[in-house]
């Protein structure tokens, strides 16, 4: 495969277990055991580099500082985005998936509740994920931010369907049962033309 | 050839190509195999060997486990499913020779049920993977419960709007479809959407049945009040994580469907190949093989039938190489286990129309008790169940297509003025109803917009906020399917009002209860009892001719032998 020129890439370094953050004004951007590892791009090849950089931008852009961690042990959405929430010195934090699937979660609320759910991984575009990172820091500094618009394509399912339980599957193998969140900084790269 | 060669021709593409990457089912997806995770349709080698052993009148063993090693699936299907008396009989015989006695005319279909109650899972797989598509079909053609084959439709709008949903309902019933099926986008809805669901369904023609998808506690609560008629949207799982995950278990859905049979109400479960593993918990086996655990434990909970075919799904089997044979096979396997099979063709499957023609075939050539569970009676932007394989824009196609091959898919050509007429009268029923009711008012300018529409876009803005209100009144002041045959009576739609109360009076003599029940446009119900498949060979079993065949001879243009300068219709 080649990558076309100017792609940004970006390789998570890990800087030691995730803690608890102190600071009030920021946002945990949580992320699954593939995502920017095993896998690079979502599901309609958004490159992770991008689905990072535009939420990190949107978080950035309302003055709230943002973190990342890197999730090893389950690959199920909600328990991601959830323990983000509760590392997450606001209590926000914005859990993405390998294929895109994206949620924002608040550590008050149930696991399996949460704040805003992007469920229709082939609609996120770079666009919204800067929606979402800037929801995310607006639900931080405790307001009530408009939804982002929710998209819907009937034809999403036999175009996407298969390849989502695939990536699905395949997340899943990426799973490190006993091994807790770690800090990671996000090193970008634009590669070479 | 050198071995450079290959390299230099991947530079550009032909034209051909060009056209061909073009082609709307190169929009489809399409992945490879994944045994181990169960991403595979029907042919795995992970999947379990048939085997049985009963003690002291117990199946002690099922496909290779022993009753200790039994997940609840495996105890459910050993305690309720397999005929304990004839299981070993029915195990001991060969596998074709059981793939043969469906395809084969001189094997009644009570011989083969007698067969097929023994049956575990994994002899049911080895028997289907023996068949192709075509063998499938003819089993299907036998196995089907009920004689007449009928198709069911959704109407439902993007807004919500009750009066496009009676609308089109009255449409689709006017066409032919046996039952009809909504769904919400805001589910506070639901009571004036089911409402207009059935008004519209009993001006289109008295005795369709009609159902509203919804979480099931409020589901059965409209089912009880008599405001729908069956159900169908409850779901079952082949594993049982996947079971645990949804906080159900097979006892659960068991206990939801003696509910509904307590009050005489139709209902049917709902499962399909594709479901486990797309929620990640397949356990390592094939769709075809979990679906068919599924469609035992239906049949274990005494529930008539089944929605299968993969269903929400079929974007999964599609995707994989005998896809869709494996979808026609788990909608056999629903017959030949006695069940009443609504066969799918339900869902956006393809953008390509060949794919989703083609698909269909299985279905529409031999006829299943509901070709579609669910043809869209509105078009596919209003469809609020994502979309089905077939909608208002298909119709044309889908009678050419009846008349061109002489098979009964449940819907006919009518004509303009028929339509617009039930449209008219099934928008003034439901104004002068909600009137009556004190529910928001239909004004005229709707009613005109509803009888020439064709999408949600056609119509007035609704107040939601009221709708919502008048919404949730319906459901404090506990209005039944009593109080809409009062209302429309009062209102002086007296014979929509007679057709209603026939409807609701089925759950008193309990006779939709039956396999495959339906009503008739003269109310008599159409069932696996009085309307049992007789199937046996050339000239048998229901065939398209007489009345029926005059009426699927119409079409919106056909030239008149007569006089070719007209059309006749």
């Amino acid at each position: 495969m080649t990558t076309p020129a100017g792609d940004r890439t970006v390789s998570l370094r890990e800087v030691g277990p995730a803690r608890r953050g102190t600071r009030e004004d920021e946002v945990v951007v949580a992320v699954s055991p593939a995502f920017a590892g095993h896998f690079t791009k979502t599901i309609v090849d958004v490159p992770h580099a991008e689905v990072l950089r535009q939420l990190l931008a949107g978080i950035e852009e309302q003055g709230v500082t943002a973190r990342v961690i890197r999730v090893r042990d389950t690959a199920d959405l909600a328990a991601i985005a959830h323990l983000g929430a509760k590392l997450s010195g606001s209590g926000i934090a914005v859990g993405v998936l390998s294929r895109g699937t994206t949620m924002l979660h608040q550590k008050d609320l149930p696991r399996l509740s949460n704040l805003e759910l992007f469920p229709q991984s082939p609609l996120l575009d770079a666009e919204v994920f800067r929606k979402i990172g800037s929801n995310a820091a607006q639900y931080a500094k405790g307001e009530s931010p408009e939804p982002v618009p929710t998209r819907n394509d009937q034809m999403a399912r036999p175009r996407w369907q298969a390849k989502a339980a695939l990536l699905h599957l395949k997340e899943f193998e990426c799973i490190e049962a006993d091994r807790g969140p770690v800090e990671v900084e996000p090193a970008f790269e634009l590669s070479p033309a | 050839m050198t071995s450079t060669q290959p390299e230099a021709f991947r530079r550009r593409s032909s034209r051909r190509t060009e056209i061909l990457e073009d082609r709307p089912v190169n929009l489809d997806g399409f992945v490879e195999e994944w045994p181990e995770k169960g991403l595979v349709a029907m042919e795995s080698e992970f999947d379990p060997r048939p085997s049985v052993r009963v003690e002291d009148g117990r199946i002690v063993e099922l496909d290779g486990k022993g009753r200790g090693a039994f997940d609840f699936m495996d105890t459910f299907i050993a305690n309720h499913a397999i005929d304990v008396e004839t299981t070993e009989a029915s195990m001991a015989i060969p596998s074709d020779e059981i793939a043969r006695m469906l395809i084969d005319p001189n094997v009644s279909r009570r011989d083969v049920l007698a067969v097929s109650r023994g049956l575990t899972p994994a002899k049911i797989l080895d028997v289907v993977k023996l068949m192709n598509v075509v063998e499938i079909m003819q089993g299907m053609q036998k196995m089907r419960a009920r004689r007449t084959p009928a198709n069911q439709g959704h109407s439902t709008s993007a807004r919500d709007n009750p009066i496009q949903v009676a609308v089109d309902a009255a449409e689709g019933a006017l066409r032919g479809f046996a039952e009809l099926e909504t769904t919400l986008g805001v589910l506070r809805y639901a009571p004036l959407v089911a409402i207009a669901l059935q008004i519209g369904a009993q001006v289109g023609r008295g005795g369709v049945l009609t159902q509203c998808a919804l979480e099931e506690a409020t589901e059965l609560e409209l089912g009880m009040r008599g405001i729908t008629a069956y159900a169908e949207t409850i779901s079952i799982y082949g594993t049982e994580s996947v079971f645990v995950d949804g906080d159900d278990t097979p006892w659960s859905k068991a206990f939801l469907a003696s509910a509904y049979a307590s009050r005489g109400i139709k209902m049917r479960f709902t499962s399909g190949t594709g479901s486990e593993v797309q929620m990640g918990n397949a356990e390592g086996k094939s769709m075809l093989y979990l679906e068919i655990r599924c469609i035992l434990m239906a049949k274990g909970a005494g529930v008539q039938g089944l929605q299968n075919g993969s269903i929400s799904c079929i974007g999964v089997p599609g995707a994989m190489p005998g896809g869709i044979r494996a979808v026609a096979a788990e909608n056999l396997v629903a017959s030949m286990v006695d069940l009443e099979c609504a066969s799918g063709n339900d869902q956006s499957f393809s953008h390509s129309a060949m794919r989703r023609t083609a698909r269909a075939m299985p279905q529409l050539l031999p006829g299943t008790d509901f070709v579609c569970s669910g043809y869209s009676g509105v078009p596919n932007l209003d469809n609020m169940f994502a979309g089905s394989n077939f909608d208002t824009d298909d119709y044309d196609d889908w009678n050419t297509i009846q008349r061109d091959m002489q098979v009964d898919g449940g819907l006919r050509h009518v004509r303009e003025d028929e339509i617009l007429e039930a449209r008219d009268k099934a928008a003034r029923a439901l104004q002068a109803l909600f009137a009556h009711l004190d529910l928001p008012a239909v004004t005229d300018d709707e009613v005109e917009a509803a009888t020439y529409a064709n999408s949600s876009n056609d119509y007035p803005l609704r107040d939601v906020l009221a709708d919502l209100k008048g919404a949730q009144s319906v459901m404090d002041r506990g209005l039944t399917g009593l109080d809409l045959v009062k209302g429309l009576e009062a209102t002086g739609f007296h014979d929509v009002a007679e057709n209603l109360l026939t409807v609701l009076r089925q759950r008193v003599s309990g006779d939709l209860l039956q396999t495959s029940a339906i009503l008739t446009p003269d109310f008599v119900p159409l069932s696996a009892i009085n309307d049992a498949n007789d199937y046996a060979g050339p000239g048998t079993g229901y065939r398209l001719q007489g009345e029926r065949w005059e009426q699927l001879k119409k079409l919106r243009h056909v030239t008149s032998a007569t006089n070719p300068e007209t059309e006749v219709g």
